[in-house]
């Protein structure tokens, strides 16, 4: 309970503002002196010479990503069939993993599925280039974004002390603070504060899925999520336009009268006052556009970026009805409606940080290999990646290719051996993909390589067999050689702008010398060496 | 309730606290108002202050000197700014505020109806009042000491009954169907001119009372070409029309109908009447004109639909949408209020999802379609167990989490089912850990709270052979039971091995060649390799204090062989884990969550020897735990209710209004929040259930009975509360109150109308003189929706709300509100806007 001799924001709000209708809206989103800190550092939230902004869009996989069979490793004898009797790829019968180039991309021509190879058998996987790794096939669409240097592959992706709850290990991902669950606001949210920018914009940072993601919550300012493009407005009594406007005044003015402390108010007036501020922005957007690839990748007719019907989901309705050609399952089109208007937000309006989750990756039960439940989550991100950067290098406004990074997160990786129930059960370190045009990617002309923390090279080695990587925690999980705090960090600082300092407040591990997380090294709450920050920009 | 007081000087005015003897009336409450601000303006003084919770008035006293008493100060009081009428600078004085708070049992019975209830109802509040606090609270705790009915059905009796309507000669065809298969008695079809029935007027319609054979005037579609005159049932005359129906009405093409000649007159009014008999089944009879200028919808059944009517079809045809609609009916309904909270917290914290146990099901013979009844049926069952449970006086947390255990539902869900521990090929198989880990964080101790990793290991191996199966009702109670051999259609051989063929439920099963028939040993010290040290017990850690710290809480179970008597194994794990500390404390905390405010944590140091209100409630509950004040069993949970409920943190400020709801929440409160009895026994708010699920699908995908994650929804607001959620909860109380258009029946909202409010009639019943008085009005409104505030802290919306009734829908004009015709539309949409605006105010999401 506040004591009555503190002055609140709630207090601070009522005494600076006079009472009544005629309140300017904008004192209550004042934010006390105390958050409005030196915010001149850095060049976060401001735009570049190209007069736009950098910014992020984020894909949360929730469940935890089986990492071992979506970026697998080949090259441990250790990935076999044994360890993983039904889970088991082999590398696709077209292709050498031990090649070295770019990644290997069957595109599926006109005549067979999207996922077969041409005789009608699935697909194996998919080798990088890079000697050890491989693509699981439903990635197949991230080969190309690969082979054009716009993706980088991470693996052993964790963090010290690893919770195997996914609340927890979700919570400590989003917060940006392992182990500490007294953190209750979100690493992104943190981020947008630093901005400076949400004291006078009303987007800043944005969710597209059922509610607002912690990693965007904060009790200081409103973040935004979008639940129903198609119903984002209010109604009155009577529901006309008139009634409408009369609702909206009076509610407004309700909004605004002085009250006293409660342990929620404060936090609904703010979310109030984010509605208010956002109706007439999202209702400027048209969320329902169509996009279209501008080239056949795949062999066959260009696909639709973001497919929301059957009818748009690859070349099923220029074709007539062949399953088999589907690009995205067709249980994904809320999600590729939801990935559609994230886009079109960073796209159209001056919101920094927009994101939207995949549910379902806690595979306990028949996993699947090459197809099945695992491989139609991973079609969505392969197709999630590809559409994006097509959707931006082809439609530019206020954001291009260049101006966006993309990242996924999940909280987890999973068991090293497949279970009894033909799945896997939660472990440690999993993996994370980066794209955007700013990626320092594939190079064939230098022979650089964009995949991370995969290989024996490593300066913390992938150490093959079965007592290597795979089993070096508790001799049953794959241990982490990268903290995800290390690559959001570098994307936070190198790519959206913050000064080291501001950095060190969204991720509060960076000031602690022992955590490792730029540099690499030991981390000191559980000894285990990581590699610091990847190299993946600029 | 004193304040600090300011000092005004002949020349400056210097700010002056003065810690006078506050009295406070309620312990740890805040009831001191801070002046914040003090001006002359315009020569006047000008006092700010801030508010404090639960006010019925401010007033603001003066005194020229200390060692003089306070006086009630003359001036104008704007919500929380006071204006002196004298001019200040004559004299200098001191001022303080003075707040008459509201009643601790006024702030008690607020708190009661929106913790352990649904929210408050007009009716509830009143009867908490009359009946005092304590006596509620008591009333609701022994449950099972309130008549309820809801869950009964009602008896049947089929009978006539008469329905007139007016409008307008929208076209000149009548027509006749039901909105579904089935059929019905229809008698003395009348349409006469004017806007009522004259017997003296002609029937415009031809046939009208059906004592001729269906001749050429009335028109038969494919659909009703089956109905005809019939004897068995007569209002009137000799015979009736039996219409049979069986395909879904509309139109012309698909019901029995009249071209009316000579042709009606658009713009004359006509009335049409007409009895039918009523049937206990579920369609709706519609007569209707073309145009709908005359549009009749009348149920079939004579049974309204009720929890009893849903639950009726939830154990052979069940889905879980009638499965939400009961729950939420129940929620609204119930007089049994914390009974239905307690049920919900049950079903959340064991949670369980209805689409895996679907899958599941649809893998094991079910065809797709068929697989929603069992699945359905295990929630259900699971429900009803707790509901029953609940009811008993001797409840402890064992007997739910038991039920939990043995559910189906969590057998499927947590992988129970597929889950074995014997030994295949030399080598033990790996149980599957879901449940021991759930069991562990989200039902009894709560995260990294007293076990670690290597415990799961163990426990999952205790769980090794419970799974499920299809028992005849005969075999429901027995876990060796083989399936059921009882057929719904026996004639059929070959269906006799299909589960859709076969008769009853899917119960626990314990298959004891399953089980990992090792040694288990839990909550043992772990050596390097993560196995449990066996002469190394894990015991209470210190913060616990007495009488908890320093117990061993090891269990160990023998290695048996392959038998039936494995299966105590997890009975016995249960009840070691029901009692210890951990359970208890992590229990009591989401307790203290939901029924408090949600700034409890698990984790407090216990030892301490001053502890916040939040911990000390915490220990209390777990002592009343450890050792209930009556005797008998650990974890009975009414003499922990009793605690909380009695609780000065609960009886207080600080629970009033801290929390926020959630949408199922939200969506039942808003409903209640406007439904009274009429004397009919029909109600002035109501929902079948279907508009709130659409609403807690939209408003933050609460899909009950179906969470994918075993955490449970969340109680506290941030994960709920967000821009696009608060549009839907906005827009949810906008269409409740919107009045439904009328003549064609449709809402001009989103919602149908089984999903209502009507506050015009809640005025009417309640406070009739609100239909023509603003003041009145906005008072009883606000007492109503927001009765732990207090009137004094409500000003501005009340002021704002008689600004409401006084402007004209445009929200410009001023129309005065007294010299509107009761009952016109004009009136009626002013209060019905003026509830939606007050319902869409950010107090309301606050319970």
């Amino acid at each position: 309970m506040n004591s009555p001799h503190i002055l609140t924001r709630r207090s601070f709000l009522s005494r600076s503002s006079a009472l009544g209708l005629g309140t300017a809206l904008a004192t209550i989103t004042d934010i006390p002196f105390v958050m409005k800190r030196a915010l001149a550092d850095g060049s976060l939230g401001k735009p570049g010479p190209n007069g736009r902004t950098k910014k992020l869009l984020f894909l949360f996989l929730r469940g935890a990503n089986d990492g071992l069979n979506a970026l697998i490793p080949y090259g441990d004898p250790a990935y076999n069939s044994t360890n993983r009797p039904t889970l088991y790829i082999p590398t696709d019968a077209d292709a050498s993993w031990q090649t070295s180039g770019p990644a290997f991309f069957p595109t599926s021509g006109p005549d067979t599925g999207t996922f077969l190879r041409p005789d009608g058998s699935p697909l194996g996987g998919l080798p990088l280039g890079n000697g050890f790794a491989g693509l699981h096939p439903a990635l197949k669409f991230l080969a190309p974004v690969y082979n054009v240097g716009d993706l980088a592959l991470l693996h052993r992706v964790g963090y010290p002390q690893q919770s195997r709850s996914h609340f927890d290990s979700q919570n400590y991902w989003e917060t940006g603070s392992p182990r500490d669950s007294l953190v209750r606001d979100g690493l992104l949210y943190r981020a947008m504060m630093e901005s400076g920018l949400t004291t006078t914009n009303a987007l800043t940072g944005v969710s597209i899925q059922s509610s607002l993601p912690l990693i965007l919550r904060g009790s200081k300012a409103a973040m935004t999520n979008l639940s129903d493009t198609g119903r984002y407005n209010l109604l009155g009594v009577p529901n006309t336009a008139a009634g409408n406007t009369k609702a909206d005044a009076f509610l407004q003015a309700a909004t605004r009268s002085p009250a006293p402390d409660r342990m929620s108010r404060d936090f609904l007036n703010l979310q109030y006052q984010n509605l208010n501020q956002t109706l007439a922005i999202f209702a400027s957007i048209n969320f329902n556009q169509e996009f279209t690839d501008n080239e056949a990748t795949d062999g066959d007719l260009p696909y639709n970026l973001f497919p929301t019907s059957n009818a748009t989901n690859g070349s099923y309705a220029a074709r007539g009805n062949n399953p088999a050609k589907y690009v995205v399952p067709t249980s994904s089109y809320d999600f590729f409606n939801s990935l559609r208007s994230a886009a079109l937000i960073l796209n159209k309006t001056d919101a920094l940080v927009a994101g939207t989750q995949i549910d379902g990756w806690d595979t306990h039960s028949n996993q699947g290999g090459a197809s099945g439940s695992h491989a139609n989550l991973l079609r969505r991100v392969g197709w999630a990646l590809y559409g994006l950067r097509k959707y931006f290098l082809q439609n530019p406004d206020k954001c291009s290719w260049d101006d966006l990074i993309v990242v996924t997160l999940s909280e987890f990786g999973r068991t090293s051996i497949e279970n009894d129930d033909n799945g896997t059960d939660h472990a440690e370190a999993s993996v994370m993909f980066v794209a955007g045009g700013g990626v320092k990617g594939f190079n064939a002309a230098n022979s650089r390589k964009a995949v991370f923390a995969c290989n024996p090279s490593d300066t913390v080695p992938w150490q093959t067999g079965q007592t290597g990587a795979m089993f070096q925690t508790e001799g049953r999980y794959l241990r982490r050689a990268l903290d995800y705090r290390s690559v959001l960090g570098k994307v936070i600082r190198d790519h959206l702008g913050a000064s080291q300092d501001q950095l060190n407040r969204i991720i509060p591990g960076y000031s602690n010398p022992s955590e490792a997380l730029r540099a690499g090294g030991t981390q000191s709450s559980d000894g285990v060496r990581i590699m610091g920050e990847p190299d993946i920009l600029g | 309730m004193i304040s600090s007081a300011f000092k005004h000087t002949r020349s400056v005015w210097s700010v002056v606290f003065l810690l006078l003897a506050g009295s406070a009336l309620l312990a740890a409450a805040d009831t001191t108002p801070d002046i914040t601000s003090f001006r002359i303006l315009a020569g006047k003084p000008v006092l700010d202050f801030s508010p404090v919770p639960s006010v019925r008035s401010y007033d603001i006293e003066t005194t020229p000197d200390l060692s003089q008493p306070f006086s009630r100060g003359s001036g104008v009081l704007d919500t929380f700014r006071w204006t002196g009428s004298n001019p200040s600078s004559a004299s200098s004085g001191f001022y303080r505020v003075r707040t008459t708070p509201l009643s601790a049992a006024e702030i008690t019975a607020a708190n009661l109806l929106n913790r352990i209830a649904y929210g408050p109802t007009p009716d509830d509040l009143e009867a908490v009042q009359r009946i005092g606090v304590d006596a509620w609270v008591q009333s609701q705790i022994a449950a099972e000491s309130i008549a309820e009915d809801l869950d009964t059905l009602p008896p049947f009796n089929p009978g006539w009954r008469k329905v007139t309507a007016s409008g307008t000669g929208s076209a000149s065809t009548l027509y006749v169907y039901l909105d579904g298969p089935g059929d019905v008695y229809v008698d003395n079809l009348r349409l006469v001119a004017g806007a009522v029935d004259n017997p003296a007027l002609p029937n415009l319609l031809r046939n009208g009372d059906f004592e001729s054979t269906l001749g050429a005037e009335w028109g038969l579609a494919t659909n009703v070409n089956t109905s005809a005159r019939s004897v068995a049932f007569v209002q009137n005359g000799n015979t009736s029309l039996h219409l049979v129906v069986t395909d879904p009405g509309s139109t012309r093409t698909s019901s029995l109908y009249q071209d009316i000649s000579p042709a009606l007159s658009t713009t004359q009014t006509y009335t049409l009447t007409y009895w039918y008999r009523t049937s206990d089944t579920n369609v709706n009879l519609v007569v209707r004109l073309s145009g709908r200028g005359i549009d009749t919808t009348e149920p079939m059944d004579g049974l309204k639909t009720s929890p009893a009517t849903v639950a009726a079809t939830l154990n052979d045809n069940g889905t879980v949408t009638r499965l939400r609609s009961w729950h939420l009916m129940k929620a609204i309904a119930s007089k049994r209020q914390l009974n239905e909270i307690l049920r919900q917290f049950c079903e959340n914290h064991f949670v369980t999802q209805y689409s895996k146990s679907d899958d599941y099901f649809a893998n094991i013979g079910y065809s797709a379609g068929t697989s929603i009844q069992p699945a359905t049926q295990i929630e259900f069952d699971e429900n009803r167990r707790w509901q029953a449970a609940l009811l008993n006086p001797s409840v402890t947390f064992l007997d739910l989490l038991t039920i939990s255990a043995e559910s189906p539902a969590m057998i499927i869900y947590l992988d129970t089912v597929g889950s074995r521990g014997n030994l295949l090929n030399g080598v033990y198989r790996i149980a599957n850990e879901n449940y021991a880990r759930e069991l562990c964080e989200l039902f009894c101790f709560g995260v990294d709270n007293g076990y670690d990793q290597g415990d799961i290991v163990q426990i999952s191996r205790v769980w090794t052979g419970w799974t499920t199966e299809l028992r005849a009702p005969a075999d429901q109670g027995n876990p060796f039971a083989p399936r059921s051999t009882v057929y719904k259609d026996p004639s059929v051989i070959t269906n006799k091995t299909v589960v859709t063929n076969l008769v009853g439920n899917w119960t626990l099963r314990y298959s004891p060649t399953r089980h990992d028939p090792r040694p288990k040993h839990v909550f043992y010290q772990k050596d390097a390799a993560g196995n449990p040290i066996t002469t190394q017990p894990k015991t209470v850690p210190a913060r616990f204090g007495p009488p908890w710290a320093g117990r061993p809480y090891n269990l160990s179970f023998a290695a048996s062989s392959y038998g039936t008597n494995t299966f105590q194994e997890g009975y016995k794990l249960l009840q070691h884990m029901a009692n210890q500390p951990f359970t208890q404390e992590f229990i009591t905390v989401k307790l203290c969550r939901l029924f408090i405010h949600d700034e409890f944590h698990t984790g407090y140091d216990f030892t301490d020897k001053v502890s916040s209100p939040e911990e000390s409630l915490v220990k209390a509950v777990m002592l009343a735990w450890e050792n209930p004040p009556g005797g008998g069993p650990k974890g009975q949970i009414r003499p922990i209710l009793q605690v909380l409920l009695n609780s000065d943190l609960f009886r207080s400020t600080l629970s009033s209004q801290q929390k926020v709801r959630t949408p199922i929440e939200f969506g039942v409160a808003a409903v209640r929040a406007l439904r009274t009895a009429r004397a009919d026994g029909s109600f002035t708010a109501d929902s079948d259930g279907l508009g709130i699920q659409t609403l807690l699908t939209r408003a933050g995908r609460m899909r009950l009975f179906d969470r994918a994650e075993p955490d449970g929804y969340p109680e506290t607001a941030s994960p709920w509360i967000s821009a696009g959620t608060l549009a839907e909860r906005l827009r949810f109380v906008q269409s409740l109150t919107l009045k439904t258009t009328g003549t064609d029946g449709r809402p001009a909202g989103e919602l149908d109308n089984n999903t209502f409010a009507d506050p015009v009639a809640l005025l009417r019943e309640r406070k009739p003189a609100a239909l023509s008085d603003a003041g009145v009005a906005a008072d009883y409104l606000l007492n109503r929706l927001f009765p732990a505030e207090g009137a004094a802290n409500l000003a501005a919306y009340r002021t704002l709300a008689i600004q409401f009734l006084n402007t004209a829908d445009n929200g410009v004009t001023p129309s005065a509100y007294s010299s509107l015709t009761v009952g016109s539309a004009t009136h009626d949409n002013r209060i019905r806007g003026l509830v939606a605006f007050l319902m869409t105010t950010p107090r309301f999401q606050e319970q």
